[in-house]
């Protein structure tokens, strides 16, 4: 179990000499409690501590690579149940499904996954992997079709999906270099899977019938027992009912009873419906714990929006909640509406943006970047300062959409004010009022354009 | 082969029970909707109960509101320009209730009256015998006036008076008190704040069961994270006993996810968006799923494929009760 | 009231000593009226609602029926008190009362004029910081020419066994003229440099006087405040406190705040002036100092000065400009010894000014100084030390580990930013009780002056008091619906008249608007955020907190009750709370006096770990969670969940459903 702060700060030396980088071993130990330094940066724990603290820092859900080379990505290694408790570190792969009977269908596809990209907030989404779906035209049928797509498309990560050995066999002949995900081991073919996985290093997914984790846990240790230690759990639930149960259960297994034999990612199959059936079954995915997510054929509508939404759920919720800073348009603003500028903080966005909108006053309302803090804070640490506001002001290009060229402060930097008029020039700089209750009465009785 | 511990969680609290909709006693719907009741997370049923499945309100807006998305208007056909007649059509796909927003009272929208507000109520009423969800134009004092005005002419019928915030809640309160009406508490994005408005609302004497949260919804791409922790958060709350963040809460996808340029542009954007009808709708989907999960028990949505969606996918989570 | 009217009963006799008046009274009537009707004057702020505990008396012959009231221990109730208000006469009986001189001069929490004296025994004779010495020479001849400066030193390590001293120029530009005026028998004054660690360094030589001269040896401990600064005369003879003085900082023209001093400080000319403004203020202070009791300033040898990290780099004149930016990096912790002369102190010219060290930009050598006062780094208790200031720096911990966070209050507490408050001096409103059933506050004012504003105390008194008795909800909103001529819309919204201008010093109305009460509801929710973030970041709960002691200028002013209703303070039982005072200066003058504590005091900011806030979610979430009254989570604040359900508010929701739904009622809703 997670230690806190104070009980590793018992473990230390406690000489506070800095050498780890932290002005104290408290600080050391609390940053080590939060995961965000590694224990051999002291050089002074003694062997006694190191045993205990590596105990129970080892990862309840092991880490997985998929994939060879830049384009492999890494799962699991997950600590919490609610992203709110800390983070969800490693999102799922998302992997398009196609089956090897149609080579041309192959080719095309891994061409399209591989190249697929969306940029989304200043990043790059990509796809992260294609599975070959074995059509029992025979081990080398599979092979083929494996080699198509890795020519198609070189270093994509693939998921070789059949649980015929042979095929699997002759299908890592081909890939195996590349550290494919081999699905899957079963209990029926387990020795043979495990072998081949072992032979080529890859990682193996073990599957179960029906939501079995008894089973499926049988078969994790007999599969780790034969040496393969990469391991991803299917526990073989296609329906959403079943599957939430089944990954819910998986996932509080391995954090909260520590039970190794499941501490593994999980990787899960949306099934073959609509553009929304399989977004809604996705979602669950995403959010629910799946390290690996097949997709049924590739279709970009789809795709986009499931990212996104990993995206947004893989985001780290301790970082303050922030805003875009950007200019917002409140109510429908015109040429002579008013301009306010506030900091990017979420909650002072809000409160700013629901008074304006309660005076039923459209307003331009210019957020500056000021690091998530709230106006006042931002304005202590100089991140809103005269200089901020008025680049915030010029590159919001907002000079050629006004009639006015007024700009209104929060009444906490009324003593900018001075100051923002030197910076922009053929501004006149008004002073708001301190508090946004006031805010209304400020634009219906104080503010004029003209 | 030993069988497997399964951690099962002892939760102390429920979600509470709220019942939209009345039959008698001066309601006239021909059939109410009970959410809450949950004793445990979001389709746990190894754990605990469900006694009632999330539900899917449709929008209905005041008048056609021609700003929305084409691909939705196209969908929505000509009812739009009649609430009752929309109103009808969406619970003819499927929605189990009806979210009605009084746009046109709007200073900025055509300022229509309350008297004018409280005939399109009744004639949606007429229409249709689910219950009813009433939001008012989101300006306080036309809101307080509309809300009160639909409030009285209304009582009796248990509507969900949309919205009481943390500036403006009084007044609603007081005429969901006089009238038999439940309210919905919007709160923006924050555990902490759901909770105050809750506790300020129950001092003013209504019951918590005629109070559903709203903890401000963003769309997939919008703030959708947000949303969803802080569900989380307050649905874990409400578990572990505070009585304070057990009240059903209720989710405005549509409104949110529609706003969205992916919902909204078909050309120009992109070539990786895909397909813009399909985009769209997804948009809408996969958002009212993710807060599924969160915790939602009302989902608001737009598009009929949305409600038909959204019910397939609450139905098959109800499985296994 | 209506309830204490006594029905036409038998009479009984009323004593009240010592006025040695007696009345007659229906059986069965209340105490604190019968007095009130006799011209006896009692105690009772609180309007005689049971609330203040004021009103006790001792039953010195004869019985009373007497309600329990927690106000009064059922110890102090077998010794034979009782609280008026509670109290109802059944026969004959004599009571004493408190006489008004008596109740003025009843100390307050803390307030009590007492010696100020080190706050722990420390062996502060061992290795005194200034010593004085006799010398006694040969004067020189032909046979033994040595030069003066030899001659002194080889005499001092005959004579006492020191063989090294350092002479600076300026002492040596005067050892010709001293030695021989002083006939060869000199008295000398060495500053034996005992903080640094290191045995071997040399004493220094401050000055050279006649044997025969017995000018007294005297130290100096400041407390720079960014609104106060207090100097204590120390006698290092005797260790002892001979005097002490304040005076606002004279930098208060340059900004209220830390911040504003920074932003200040970076106008052109800006640092040189707030140097010269704070030693200006020190300079004042002394020349008061030794009028007052008559020393030379010349005797003064050594000083130790605590402050915030702001303000220890502008005393020195270091640039504070880091402090405010991202990371927030101070110049230095530790600081070096900086003379008199070169900071401009009217004091011995080659004294030594040490600085209290500091922690990080927000938790500064004041909070060092506390630490060491407070005895926090010795004790096995969990314990939490807090200075409610502009900044509420805290530090939690015990001898093993420390750990501190600064919080942003603002300055609502020292009267800032809210319309009628004030700073803490005579005719400052400090204490207000309000009546929950006519809304009519009772107050007192420092001095008993006509009222001029509110100070801090005062400011969560009527806080805390607008609370409880409903007049103002949980987040902090007046009730638009009480019928109250105190209650009105002003030209910011909703307010509450504490004074109305006949009643103050100041022409107009005293009040408190939604707006003041706003700013003190964010004050309180930081400082209380603070408290729960820094324990949880060590994983341990706020109610295992032994004890919370309050230090700092204003900390002991303080009504604790009054804090723990507002949720300022945490809802532990109040024994767990301490008042010490100025912890800073004591700090300081600990330090100043004692060897081992000049090194303690290092030792304690070194080891003391600083959690930064200001990027951190966990804190924003406890400071909305804290942003209502007393606490979003009313759970962790047991004592005023009571109080809320049996007392004010209860009895205003119930006018409010009354109110509200007259409508209601006839539909059987409620
Ligand atoms: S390196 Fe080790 S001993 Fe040194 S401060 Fe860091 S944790 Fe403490």
């Amino acid at each position: 179990m997670a230690l806190t702060g104070l009980q590793i700060y018992k473990l230390l030396p406690q000489t506070n000499c800095k050498e780890c980088g932290f002005p104290t071993c408290l600080a050391f130990a609390m940053k080590l409690a939060q995961k965000g330094t590694e224990l051999a940066n002291c050089p002074y724990v003694s062997d006694e501590a190191k045993a205990s603290l590596d105990a129970a820092s080892a990862p309840p859900i092991r880490l997985v690579a998929i994939g060879a080379g830049e384009r492999a990505f890494e799962v699991g290694n997950e600590v919490v149940l609610f992203r709110h408790e800390k983070t969800f570190y490693h999102q799922p792969g998302l992997v398009v499904r196609v089956k090897a009977d149609d080579p041309k269908i192959v080719e095309l596809t891994a061409r399209m996954v591989s190249s697929y990209a969306v940029e989304r907030v200043g990043m790059s989404l990509r796809l992260d992997g294609i599975a070959i779906e074995d059509s029992g035209g025979g081990a080398a049928a599979f092979a083929a079709a494996v080699a198509v797509a890795r020519s198609a498309a070189p270093g994509l990560p693939l998921v070789l999906m059949s649980t015929d050995p042979a095929a699997v066999g002759a299908a890592l002949d081909e890939a195996g270099a590349d550290r494919p995900l081999v699905h899957a081991a079963t209990a029926a073919n387990w020795q043979a899977m495990a072998e081949l996985a072992k032979k080529h290093s890859c990682p193996l997914a073990v599957r179960a019938e029906s939501g079995d984790l008894t089973a499926l846990a049988d078969l994790a240790a007999q599969v780790q027992d034969a040496g393969v230690d990469d391991i991803v759990l299917d526990p073989g639930t296609s329906d959403p009912a079943g599957m939430l149960a089944a990954f819910t259960q998986l996932r509080r297994l391995a954090l909260k009873k520590n039970y190794r034999p499941l501490g593994f990612p999980i990787i899960a199959f949306v099934g073959a419906g609509s553009a929304e059936e399989q977004a809604a079954m996705a979602a669950e995915a995403i959010t629910k714990y799946a390290g690996v997510i097949v997709l049924d054929g590739f279709e970009p509508a789809l795709i986009y929006a499931l990212m996104t939404l990993r995206q947004n759920v893989y985001t780290d919720p301790q970082k303050p909640i922030q805003m875009e800073p950007k200019l917002y348009e409140v109510g429908a603003p015109t040429a002579s509406s008013p301009l306010l500028i506030t900091t990017n903080f979420s909650l002072t966005y809000f409160t700013v943006s629901g008074e304006i909108e309660a005076s039923g006053v459209p307003v331009w309302l210019l957020v500056a970047d000021a690091d998530g803090m709230s106006v006042l804070t931002a304005w202590a640490a100089g991140k809103f300062d005269a200089e901020k506001i008025a680049k915030t002001v010029t590159a919001s290009g907002l000079g050629g959409k006004l009639k006015h060229h007024k700009l209104v402060l929060p009444g906490y930097v009324a003593g900018l004010s001075g100051e923002v008029e030197e910076e922009l020039a053929g501004w006149e700089i008004l002073v708001g009022p301190r508090e946004a209750v006031e805010i209304p009465n400020y634009l219906k009785s104080v503010w004029k354009a003209d | 082969m030993t069988e497997l511990e399964i951690p099962v969680e002892k939760w102390s609290g429920a979600v509470r029970l709220v019942t939209l909709g009345a039959t008698g006693d001066g309601g006239t719907r021909t059939s109410t909707v009970t959410v809450g009741g949950e004793t445990t997370l979001p389709f746990l049923h190894f754990e605990g109960q469900i006694p009632n499945a999330p539900v899917v309100a449709a929008e209905v807006v005041d008048m056609h509101p021609a700003d929305w998305s084409p691909a939705l208007l196209e969908a929505l056909g000509d009812d739009t320009r009649d609430p009752a007649a929309w109103a009808r059509k969406m619970v003819g796909l499927g929605a189990d209730l009806i979210s009605l927003k009084l746009r046109s009272t709007h200073p900025d929208q055509g300022d229509r009256s309350a008297a004018d507000a409280v005939a399109t109520v009744k004639s949606v009423l007429a229409a249709v015998g689910v219950p009813l969800i009433v939001y008012g134009p989101g300006v306080v004092d036309k809101d307080n006036e509309v809300l009160v005005a639909v409030a009285d002419a209304t009582k009796g019928e248990r509507l969900a008076l949309a919205t009481c915030e943390d500036k403006n809640y009084r007044t609603i309160v007081a005429a969901a008190l006089g009238n038999g009406h439940l309210i919905v508490a919007q709160t923006p994005i924050d555990v902490n704040l759901a909770k105050q408005l809750n506790i300020l609302i129950s001092d003013m004497g209504l019951s918590l069961d005629r109070m559903l949260m709203d903890p401000t919804t963003g769309a997939v791409g919008y703030g959708v994270e947000y949303t969803y922790s802080v569900m989380e958060r307050l649905r874990l709350a409400a578990l572990m006993g505070d009585g304070m963040t057990q009240q059903p809460m209720i989710c405005s996808v549509g409104e949110e996810s529609w706003r969205q340029k992916e919902s909204r542009v078909a050309d120009g954007v992109p070539e990786s968006w895909g397909e813009y009808a399909t985009r769209a709708v997804v948009w809408e989907v996969t958002t009212a799923t993710a807060l599924l999960h969160a915790g939602a028990d009302i989902l608001v949505v737009r598009h009929p494929r949305s409600i038909a969606q959204v019910q397939r996918s609450i139905a098959a989570l109800m499985k296994g009760v | 009231m209506a309830g204490r009217t006594p029905k036409p009963k038998a009479k009984v006799s009323v004593t009240f000593a010592p006025h040695g008046r007696t009345v007659h009274a229906a059986a069965g009537a209340n105490l604190l009226d019968i007095a009130l009707a006799s011209d006896v004057k009692v105690d009772a702020p609180c309007g005689g609602q049971g609330r203040c505990g004021h009103c006790r008396v001792k039953v010195e012959a004869g019985t009373l029926r007497r309600r329990h009231n927690p106000k009064l221990a059922r110890a102090e109730e077998h010794e034979g008190y009782a609280l008026a208000c509670e109290a109802f006469v059944t026969g004959d009986v004599t009571v004493s009362v408190p006489t008004a001189e008596e109740i003025r001069s009843r100390p307050r929490p803390g307030t009590a004029a007492e010696k100020i004296a080190l706050p722990f025994h420390c062996d502060w004779q061992r290795h005194p910081a200034i010593r004085k010495l006799t010398v006694h020479m040969e004067p020189p001849s032909l046979a033994d020419n040595t030069n003066d400066l030899d001659r002194l030193r080889r005499e001092l390590a005959r004579q006492h066994g020191i063989n090294d001293v350092v002479v600076g120029v300026g002492v040596l530009r005067t050892l010709a003229k001293a030695l021989r005026d002083a006939d060869w028998n000199v008295a000398l004054t060495l500053d034996m440099r005992n903080w640094v660690l290191d045995a071997t360094v040399p004493p220094r030589l401050l000055a050279i006087d006649r044997a025969s001269d017995t000018s007294p040896n005297f130290g100096l401990a400041i407390d720079i405040g960014t609104t106060s600064v207090v100097a204590y005369l120390v006698d290092f003879a005797t260790a002892e406190v001979v005097d002490t003085v304040s005076a606002y900082n004279g930098q208060i023209s340059c900004g209220e705040d830390v911040i504003s001093r920074i932003v200040y400080s970076q106008r052109k000319g800006g640092l040189e002036r707030l140097h010269h403004l704070v030693i200006g203020t020190v300079n004042e202070l002394l020349h008061e100092i030794a009028g007052r009791n008559k020393i030379d300033l010349t005797d003064i040898n050594e000083v130790t000065a605590a402050g915030n990290t702001t303000m220890t780099h502008i005393f020195l004149g270091l640039d504070p400009k880091y402090i405010r930016e991202e990371p927030y990096i101070p110049t230095a912790s530790v600081l070096p010894r900086a003379s008199a002369d070169w900071l401009g102190l009217d004091i011995n010219p080659h004294a030594s000014v040490y600085c209290m060290p500091s922690v990080g930009s927000y938790v500064g050598g004041d909070i060092s100084a506390g630490v060491l006062s407070s005895g926090l780094f010795l004790t096995d208790k969990l314990t939490l030390f807090i200075d409610i200031g502009t900044n509420g720096e805290m530090v939690l911990g015990t001898k093993e580990w420390l750990i501190s966070c600064a919080c942003s209050a603002g300055p609502a507490f020292e009267g800032g930013g809210v319309r009628d408050g004030m700073r803490a001096t005579a005719g400052a409103i400090e204490d207000v009780w309000i009546n929950r059933e006519t809304y009519e506050p009772t107050f007192r004012t420092i001095g008993d002056r006509p009222a001029l504003g509110i100070c801090g105390s005062g400011l969560i008194d009527l806080l805390g008091e607008l609370f409880v008795t409903g007049m103002i909800d949980k987040s902090g909103h007046v009730d638009r619906t009480l019928s109250s001529p105190r209650v009105r819309e002003g030209g910011h919204g909703y307010e509450f008249v504490v004074a109305w201008a006949p009643e103050t010093g100041r022409g107009h109305d005293i009040v408190v608007t939604e707006t003041d009460i706003d700013n003190l509801v964010r004050a309180k929710a930081a400082i209380y955020a603070g408290f729960r973030v820094l324990c949880t970041s060590v994983g341990v709960a706020l109610a295992d907190v032994e004890q919370i002691l309050i230090g700092g200028a204003f900390g002991q002013y303080i009504n604790v009750e009054k804090a723990i209703e507002i949720g300022l303070m945490p809802d532990l039982p109040w024994e767990r709370f301490e008042y010490l005072g100025n912890t800073s200066a004591l700090g300081a003058y600990t330090a100043l006096v004692c060897t081992d504590m000049r090194h303690e005091v290092v030792a304690i900011a070194k080891r003391m770990t600083y959690l930064e806030l200001s990027a951190d979610n966990a804190f924003m979430d406890e400071y909305t969670s804290a942003l209502f009254l007393p606490h979003t989570d009313l759970a962790t604040f047991p004592s005023v969940k009571v109080q809320v359900e049996t007392n004010g508010t209860a009895a205003r929701h119930s006018g409010h459903r009354s109110r509200a739904a007259q409508r209601v009622s006839a539909e059987g809703d409620s």
